[in-house]
């Protein structure tokens, strides 16, 4: 066949990459988070307790019910940024990916928000009056930017995610209703993609604006922890998205593809 | 140490003598030999600052600031823009806007360091507190403000009287300058740098 070649490549690249992968299931647990601290949240967003012992990895994925493969690919993604998942996509339905991100919103909404918040109302009790109305000013901004988050992790949630589940229940029964149909056709997961960027800015301009122009503070410390917790929270935000953009949307569109082409052959 | 050549002009104003005269024999022993002209107070003092030297200096007490020192340094400052300005006083007095402050018990090493930063450092024309109004140009913060009040390109083009294309151009050099993307982190850089008022602010 005249594209056997091209495959073999292919599986040849992708048999390297799965050596060279950092994390693997055999590690020690305990390990993975010396290799890499900054997956101790995406950890702890699979329910995974400390305390694991010298367990590797696939004995506390088995002990927790967690897909061993698709915890890898997470685990991968936010420690390689270039790791893009081929062929794993296969090996797990899109509702695992649905429900983590899903968890992941959960933990932003519910933890991150709350804790920057409370920074930002401590450091305006703090300042000297005269600063607190810009102080002020950050808090407001910060709350506009809160609303955009939220409604746009809500969308996600509520329209995006169940739309996902659907096809995944399609492909797997092979009952495609025409409602579903038609969704594929006016709706795919393309137009979901384009509107991805626009919250970064935000908390950017939130970031510069502490940065470079903050009014004077009286408690740093506070001011510090703020910073740094505004710059995890936009990181961890970039690799949610990276990890939407390559590990959703990619399974995503080959479920649609699927479904269309049985579809198409009836 | 060296000297710098006499082509400078140093205006002393203090009421006390000894005051006068301890600053112009300090001036001396930094090493600096211009031109001194003493007075014993702020009046005719434009008149006094000579544009024929290429460099003017102002050295003053506190004893002869006007109660209502902030409009004092801005009318001298207008008026005489390349003027540099010393000004020895009490601690209360620190952030006053001249171009330098020294506060009257500074002990002697550091009086040297800081005569000599003022004769001999560079001078820099708008030495105010604000230092973000350099960061952007009058016209910029023209349409910084013009931006926070809410404002549409199209209608920022109209009130300037500029093509759209400039507006938009003038928008990514404030961008780039600050580091803020969004209107909404523009209009809070606007509002705590005071260019515009939270009322005139559209929500």
């Amino acid at each position: 066949m005249i594209c056997s070649e091209n495959q073999f490549v292919m599986d040849f690249i992708n048999y390297s990459m799965n050596k060279n992968l950092p994390i693997t299931a055999n590690m020690i647990m305990a390990d993975v988070i010396h290799l890499d601290y900054s997956l101790i949240p995406i950890v702890g967003r699979f329910d995974i307790d400390f305390g694991f012992g010298n367990k590797t990895v696939r004995e506390v994925c088995e002990q927790k019910d967690i897909n061993i493969w698709f915890f890898l690919e997470i685990l991968n993604s936010y420690h390689n940024h270039d790791y893009f998942p081929k062929k794993q996509l296969q090996n797990f339905s899109v509702g695992l990916i649905t429900r983590y991100l899903s968890n992941t919103h959960k933990f932003y909404l519910e933890h991150k928000v709350p804790e920057i918040d409370l920074l930002i109302d401590n450091l305006i009790e703090q300042a000297a009056y005269e600063n607190r109305s810009n102080l002020q000013l950050l808090k407001t901004f910060f709350i506009e930017y809160v609303g955009e988050l939220k409604s746009h992790l809500n969308f996600e949630n509520n329209k995006v995610f169940p739309y996902v589940e659907r096809l995944g229940i399609a492909v797997d029964t092979g009952k495609v209703s025409e409602k579903l149909y038609r969704s594929i056709r006016d709706n795919s997961i393309e137009k979901y993609e384009q509107d991805h960027d626009d919250l970064e800015e935000k908390l950017f301009d939130m970031k510069n604006l502490i940065l470079k122009y903050m009014p004077p503070v009286i408690n740093k410390n506070l001011c510090q922890n703020l910073l740094f917790e505004l710059f995890n929270l936009e990181n961890d935000l970039v690799d949610h998205t990276r990890i939407e953009n390559k590990v959703l949307i990619p399974k995503v569109k080959l479920l649609e593809q699927k479904i269309l082409e049985t579809r198409e052959n009836y | 140490m060296k000297t710098i050549n006499s082509n400078i002009q140093v205006v002393i104003a203090a009421k006390q003598f000894l005051f006068r005269f301890g600053t112009k024999t300090f001036i001396n022993f930094i090493g600096v030999d211009p031109d001194i002209i003493e007075v014993d107070s702020i009046n005719d003092l434009d008149s006094i600052i000579n544009a024929k030297y290429e460099s003017n200096y102002l050295i003053f007490s506190d004893d002869v600031l006007p109660s209502d020192h902030e409009s004092f340094f801005k009318e001298f400052k207008k008026n005489n823009p390349l003027c540099k300005t010393l000004l020895i006083g009490d601690s209360s007095l620190n952030g006053a806007a001249c171009s330098q402050y020294i506060v009257n018990n500074e002990v002697h090493t550091n009086m040297i360091e800081k005569f000599q930063t003022f004769f001999f450092e560079p001078f820099v024309e708008d030495e105010s507190n604000n230092s973000d109004e350099e960061v952007l140009s009058e016209r910029e913060v023209d349409i910084l403000k013009s931006v926070a009040l809410g404002l549409s390109n199209k209608e920022i083009a109209d009130k300037h009287c500029i093509s759209i294309h400039t507006v938009i151009t003038h928008r990514k050099n404030v961008t780039e300058k600050l580091g803020i993307k969004t209107i909404s982190g523009l209009t809070v850089y606007a509002l705590m740098n005071k260019y515009v008022n939270a009322e005139e602010v559209t929500r």
